[in-house]
């Protein structure tokens, strides 16, 4: 025992000592929250909309009274005709349209039914489909309050309901995805990154003729940066609750745990690249190539895994990316318990335990040839 | 040590190889590069597994006893094995450490070593910023904190200049004479005349054993150069 705390203690010194590398590491977090906080939201304010309106009666001023009172919206024009929307979207920006039909107020209160028409500009399709929720939940909105008042309720019903993220939030979507990535980059890219120098500078051979047991070097090497990617994490969960008011709905415990268990998988990740690389360049290479990439792309976090071709949806399983992310947004938004995220802990403990098996027996093997 | 042999796949690293070596002996272990030296050498510190042969290291078997045998050896390698970010007392104390050594007495060690070697206003200096000469007399002195039976060193003088290689032999001489064995790599072949007795190997085969004066009488040459050129030309 006094072995290993000695080999921590000398982890901790390589650590502190490497100031540049450390404030990296824990600046990391910061920038990138505020970053993806500020820059990558997917809310959209004060979207340009025109309205061509052909009933001009009270119910449809209603509407658009609730439009624009939305905060999603800025109504910049009224267009006379379908042609001049077609002008409004390249001349003013506009890029949403809504057609009101003729009759709008009689057509609700007789027939109970009424057709409004969307036009989207499509060319960006993120922003199109965004704007289409919002005006949807706006009509949403407006067909309930009708009802409220109304003798003879309205017989369509959007029934359009956001559960869990009803602001839709973007802060929800970024926040679980950059904990995965920093937890990566501390835990697998760093401490493959140390072993591998380790080996490369021939200081490992030196651990291996001490009598000192193999797995008190590994461990000693793996202990520090998941505390520092602990430490990471807390920083990213502070800064979210604070700055962007990112709820913690779950036990706090609960996601500590799941945060250790990932960090374990992550860092055992790291262990089995540099068992498999010679130098460091290339455990970061691999670190980079076979899990950071396949992290963005593959976890749920960028791009929804549901749109992907078949294969990627299989392949995602291989990351242990995904089962966090799927696991840490159930217990921060919907406030999971430990009950029902049980699973995914055990598959990410599962692949942990493989790793590690796995690349201890190849540097026995390695030391074996 | 006897016909002791590493294979990596269909290439013989070290090919049967047979010596004993006394104890507090210095005992050189010459060859060109590649002339399995340094494979030799990892195997007796337990570094690589032997394919065949047996060897007993300080009254320990090899194969199976590997756990008393690396408490009872020291090691330098050829390439600077401490830490360049940690301090020569850190380094120091983290191989004191996993090496056994209680806390008391390593502190009273590390303190005399250091004083032994002169290096007292060192002592809290990086390692990376103390010239090379000191950081391979600071190697070996590390390699000793333990007490071991022997020491193996893997090319320790290389890159050092000629006064410090003399210094690092007088303290060779000086270890050896408390009953330490030192088990010692080179490529110089001066230094080759500064051990007890050598062996030269080539090709992963051990070409000749004995004290210099024997070995460059044999062969009927006056130094352990000529006996060497002759050996790499053939």
């Amino acid at each position: 025992m006094k072995e290993l705390a000695m080999i921590l203690k000398k982890e901790f010194w390589h650590i502190l000592r490497d100031r540049v590398s450390l404030f990296l590491m824990l600046s990391m977090p910061i920038v990138l929250v505020l970053l993806f906080g500020f820059t990558i939201s997917s809310e959209i304010r004060n979207a340009k909309i025109a309205i061509l309106d052909h009933s001009m009666d009270s119910q449809s001023k209603n509407l658009i009274e609730k439009i624009s009172a939305s905060g999603y919206f800025q109504v910049v024009s009224y267009p006379d005709n379908e042609t001049e929307i077609d002008r409004d979207f390249k001349s003013k920006g506009g890029k949403l349209a809504l057609i009101i039909p003729a009759n709008f107020e009689e057509s609700l209160a007789k027939e109970q039914i009424a057709t409004l028409q969307i036009i989207n500009d499509v060319s960006d399709l993120n922003v199109a489909s965004i704007l289409n929720n919002y005006i949807r939940s706006v009509i949403y909105d407006f067909t309930s309050d009708y009802n409220d008042l109304a003798t003879d309720p309205l017989l369509f019903d959007i029934s359009v309901k956001m559960e869990y993220n009803q602001e839709m939030n973007s802060v929800y979507m970024f926040v679980p995805g950059i904990i995965t990535l920093i937890m990566i980059i501390v835990t697998a890219l760093m401490s493959s990154i140390t072993l591998s120098r380790e080996m490369e500078t021939g200081t490992m051979n030196m651990l291996l003729i001490t009598p000192v047991k193999k797995v008190y070097v590994v461990i000693g090497k793996l202990i520090p940066y998941m505390f520092l990617s602990f430490i990471c994490t807390i920083i990213i969960l502070v800064l979210s609750v604070l700055v962007f008011h990112m709820p913690i709905r779950g036990n706090l415990l609960t996601l500590f745990v799941l945060c250790v268990i990932f960090m374990l998988t992550s860092a055992s990740f790291g262990l089995m690249i540099s068992a498999l690389v010679k130098t460091q360049l290339d455990a970061m290479m691999m670190t980079m190539m076979g899990l950071f990439l396949p992290t963005v792309l593959l976890s749920g976090f960028l791009f929804p895994l549901d749109n992907m071709p078949y294969f990627f949806q299989l392949l995602a399983n291989v990351f242990p990316a995904k089962w966090f992310i799927i696991a840490i947004k159930d217990v921060m938004i919907k406030g999971s318990g430990l009950h029902e995220i049980w699973l995914y802990m055990l598959i990410l403990f599962g692949m942990a335990v493989f790793l590690i098996t796995i690349s201890l027996s190849r540097i026995d093997k390695r030391r074996k040839k | 040590m006897h016909e002791l042999t590493k294979k990596f796949g269909d290439f013989i690293a070290v090919d049967h190889i047979t010596f004993q070596v006394k104890k507090g002996e210095i005992f050189g272990f010459l060859g060109a590069n590649g002339a399995g030296k340094t494979t030799a050498m990892k195997m007796m510190c337990g570094l690589l597994r032997p394919s065949s042969g047996i060897a007993t290291i300080a009254g320990y078997d090899l194969k199976t006893q590997s756990k008393q045998i690396k408490k009872r050896i020291g090691y330098m390698s050829q390439k600077f094995s401490l830490y360049n970010d940690l301090s020569v007392t850190e380094n120091m104390q983290l191989y004191g450490t996993i090496y056994g050594v209680k806390p008391a007495a390593l502190q009273v060690r590390i303190r005399e070593s250091l004083k032994d070697l002169g290096m007292e206003k060192y002592a809290d200096k990086l390692v990376g910023a103390i010239p090379l000469g000191w950081k391979q007399k600071l190697a070996f002195a590390t390699a000793l904190l333990h007490k071991p039976d022997i020491v193996f060193l893997d090319e320790p003088t290389s890159g050092v200049d000629p006064i410090v290689r003399r210094e690092f032999w007088d303290r060779i001489y000086k270890t050896a004479s408390t009953g330490v064995t030192i088990f010692v790599t080179t490529h110089y072949m001066d230094e080759a005349e500064y051990c007890e007795r050598i062996c030269i190997m080539s090709n992963g085969k051990v070409m000749m054993i004995g004290t210099p004066t024997q070995i460059k009488t044999d062969i009927g040459v006056d130094s352990i150069e000529a006996v060497f050129s002759k050996f790499v030309k053939r």
